[in-house]
């Protein structure tokens, strides 16, 4: 079986890269309402940084990783400030910030683009040999980048549950009025959490960057996946993202046994769609509740 | 004569284009228990809204202690000692019990304060003690309730604004909670109760208003239930 093995095993490296964005377009989710695309556009800046600090200037590999998080850190800030918040504050539809993020989402790829050219980019890393593990042959930088993705996420958890500021941040996503009578600062509080989203998005960029290679267009697809993976999982349910994200990276190598390798990147599509049509709320199916208040 | 605790002065608010407040006038005093009735859609909920900053008044002021605290955000607003419980039950339902207390005393840094509050929450709702570590949507109506009114008990608040709070509860649940509602009032928290349910909150207020399409229509003591217009109108009969 390890053909299956090598499968499964490219499907978890896949998954913990979708489960990153998954809780990152969660988190925010959660927090604003909206569907927002400028995680995609997170994840290509910090790969592009990472590349920048550590290639062209020749800095120390964590070095470069810092900087890039402070940098999408700030990035995130920004397009919260300039674009989100005004939108917000004229009440401006869901469909409206969906677009504005998508907008966002097209400049600030464009913008590397313009700086970085076409061309794909590599961190130069020395080709690893695979470790053999039941068949399946997996390198370092990927072992390194399942767990990376793993401790992140229970980080994520454990902040979330435990906190002050965690627990501010599940209050102004459950209610956003009701926690500004408490004495929380709700935009302070989104301001976190499109922060600590960046953080997640960014990771996984760089991680693929020095995995594979990089790209200016390198977000687009994993937008899509990193959406489907929070639908599958529940949208706005956290820690379901997890499992939505290795749900469609095993389904997605898996079905490489049945079809062409070049439908891989439908595979997700098609989950996107049959969820949407017959389980718009996930596998772990809580609804979002409308706010109401009289 | 006790001190003014608030006093809103000529308030004028609405939704965009709505205007909802024509002019409301309302004062109580320290202790007091000030119920406030009136019909559906008459701007009741607006009224405690604007008090809260979480509507912004048009017109007028509104002071506590005498301080002005018109235009103020409602994360500032709570800091005056002030909370409020939200029409509808509002809690944080994918919140546990425990976590929507320990929200109400967002603003203490002090946690063994924040425990202790939590105990005397507990023992006044002890229902609630039992549920603590389930989350707030699976706790019945007269359980959320009286978790709305515990978050806004833990900061000890000097008044408390209490939004229709027997809405939509059963009859048992709603006597329970505005036995609790004069209990809090009378251990020295003043009260501003919006109600459309004029009997319950009639029978323990020591003062009262009537709001009618965003005007104070009547007002006076506890025997305003005894005048004729409230009689036909509220209390049928
Ligand atoms: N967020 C809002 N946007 C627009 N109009 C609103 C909003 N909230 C309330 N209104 C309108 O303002 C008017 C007064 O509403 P309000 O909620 O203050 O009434 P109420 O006295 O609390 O009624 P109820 O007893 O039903 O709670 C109503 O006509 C209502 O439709
Ligand atoms: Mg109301």
């Amino acid at each position: 079986m390890p053909l299956i093995n090598q499968l499964l095993a490219n499907g978890l490296i896949a998954g913990a890269i979708y489960a990153l964005m998954a809780s990152s377009f969660s988190l925010i989710f959660n927090i604003v309402k909206f569907m927002d695309f400028s995680p995609g556009a997170i994840y290509v800046l910090a790969a592009f940084a990472a590349f920048f600090f550590n290639i062209v200037l020749g800095l120390n590999f964590f070095v470069a990783l810092i900087l890039s998080l402070i940098i999408v850190s700030l990035a995130a800030i920004v397009i919260n400030k300039s674009v989100y918040k005004p939108i917000r504050e004229r009440k401006g539809s869901n469909f409206i910030l969906l677009l504005a993020s998508f907008g966002v989402f097209l400049i600030v790829t464009g913008i590397i683009l313009l700086l970085f050219g076409a061309q794909v980019k590599t961190f130069g890393l020395p080709i690893e040999k695979g470790y053999d593990i039941f068949g399946a042959l997996i390198t370092k930088t990927q072992i390194l980048l399942i767990v990376t993705s793993l401790v992140l996420f229970f980080f994520l958890q454990l902040f979330m549950k435990t906190t002050k500021l965690g627990k501010s941040m599940r209050a102004v996503a459950d209610n956003r009025e009701i926690a500004s009578t408490l004495g929380i600062n709700v935009e302070k509080t989104i301001t976190i959490t499109f922060v600590i989203a960046a953080i997640l998005a960014g990771v996984a960029g760089i991680l693929v960057g020095i995995e594979q290679n990089i790209e200016h267009s390198m977000g687009f697809i994993v937008v899509i996946k990193g959406i489907t993976a929070s639908i599958v999982g529940g949208v706005g349910n956290v820690p379901a993202a997890l499992l939505g994200g290795f749900l469609i990276g095993i389904v997605e190598n898996l079905g490489i046994l049945f079809l062409p390798s070049g439908y891989k990147d439908a595979i997700a599509f098609l989950i996107l769609i049959i969820f949407l049509l017959f389980r718009p709320q996930g596998i772990f199916g809580v609804k979002t509740r409308e706010e109401v208040s009289g | 004569m006790k001190e003014k605790i608030l006093r809103i002065e000529n308030l004028e608010a609405g939704y965009g284009e709505l205007k909802v407040l024509k002019g409301i006038n309302i004062e109580a005093r320290k202790g007091d228990l000030v119920a406030i009735i009136g019909p559906n859609g008459s701007g009741k909920s607006t009224m405690i809204k604007s008090i809260f900053g979480l509507v912004k008044p048009t017109k007028g002021q509104i002071l506590f202690k005498g301080k002005k605290i018109t235009g103020k955000r409602p994360d500032e607003i709570v800091h005056y000692g002030i909370t409020y419980v939200p029409q509808g039950r509002l809690v944080f339902s994918t919140m546990t019990v425990e976590e929507n207390l320990e929200m109400g005393a967002f603003i203490l840094k002090d946690k063994s304060i924040v425990k202790e509050r939590m105990e005397e929450v507990y023992k006044f709702f002890p229902e609630l003690k039992e549920k603590r570590n389930q989350r707030a949507t699976f706790l019945s109506g007269g359980q959320q309730q009286m978790l709305s009114i515990g978050r806004a008990l833990m900061l000890k608040p000097e008044m408390i604004l209490l939004d229709e709070p027997s809405l939509g509860l059963a009859p048992m649940a709603m006597q329970d909670i505005f036995r609790k509602i004069k209990t809090i009032n009378k251990q020295g928290t003043t009260v501003i109760l919006v109600e459309q349910n004029a009997h319950l909150a009639l029978a323990i207020c020591n003062k009262a208003y009537v709001i009618e399409t965003g005007r104070i229509a009547l007002k006076g003591g506890k025997d305003i239930a005894k005048k004729q217009k409230v009689k036909d109108l509220y209390l049928g009969h």
